[in-house]
């Protein structure tokens, strides 16, 4: 058994239907949680996209990923990071996400991940 | 200290989030496609020399690339080399 204590991140960086990276970091983040690996969610750079609401996948043949990643405080994700100046770039704030996430500074950044055990990129 | 293996061309989205990144007490290794951004006089390299984290260039590819002359030898790096980051860095975080 792995030590509880371990902190991991995983960390989301891309578009939501530009490929199917995205999708499968999620389908990685809610693995974890069912395994009771402690858990936290990064989006980075183009990843804040994920969480911008109203999404309406359905037309692509694509499953709606802010609907799933809304649902992930049902799972054990404990919190869930937003890249502030990604978010800024695109015009967006936290109002326009689909679930509450908490931002971080680009000059906090490698000091949050330096406080990871294991840093997961998708 | 994190090991950052930066896979991926200087006009990614890898790149511009991982120099984004790096922090002072961080190694960028460049492999595969990222070798180019070491390109000397490349609006990339200026990026990594503005970055606080150390670089360090996979020889392999870089000679796979056609750059082996063009980089300065004291930022090339072996395969063992590799290893020898990886255990000096508690954590890696990979840029693809």
């Amino acid at each position: 058994m792995q030590n509880p204590k371990r902190r991991q991140l995983v960390i989301l960086r891309r578009s939501p239907y530009g490929s199917s990276l995205a999708r499968a970091a999620v389908d990685l983040s809610l693995a974890m949680g069912a395994f009771e690996q402690d858990c936290d969610l990064l989006f980075l750079g183009d990843g804040v996209l994920q969480l911008l609401d109203g999404q309406s996948a359905e037309a692509i043949g694509s499953k709606n990923l802010g609907k799933m990643l809304a649902s992930l405080p049902l799972y054990d994700i404990e919190s869930v990071l937003v890249d502030a100046a990604a978010l800024r770039s695109f015009g967006l704030t936290t109002a326009d996400l689909v679930l509450q996430a908490r931002l971080v500074e680009p000059a906090a950044m490698n000091t949050l991940l330096a406080g990871y055990d294991h840093l997961f990129s998708c | 200290m994190i090991l950052h293996t930066l896979n991926a061309s200087p006009g990614s989205t890898a790149f511009r989030d991982c120099l984004a990144t790096a922090g002072a007490a961080d190694t960028i290794l460049l492999l595969g496609d990222g070798v180019y951004a070491a390109l000397p006089g490349s609006e990339a390299e200026q990026a990594l020399l503005a970055c606080p984290a150390r670089l360090r260039v996979l020889e392999i590819d870089a000679r796979a690339a056609g750059l082996l002359q063009r980089l300065a030898d004291s930022i090339l790096i072996d395969m063992d080399g590799f290893v020898a980051l990886s255990e000096t860095h508690p954590r890696q975080l990979a840029w693809y």
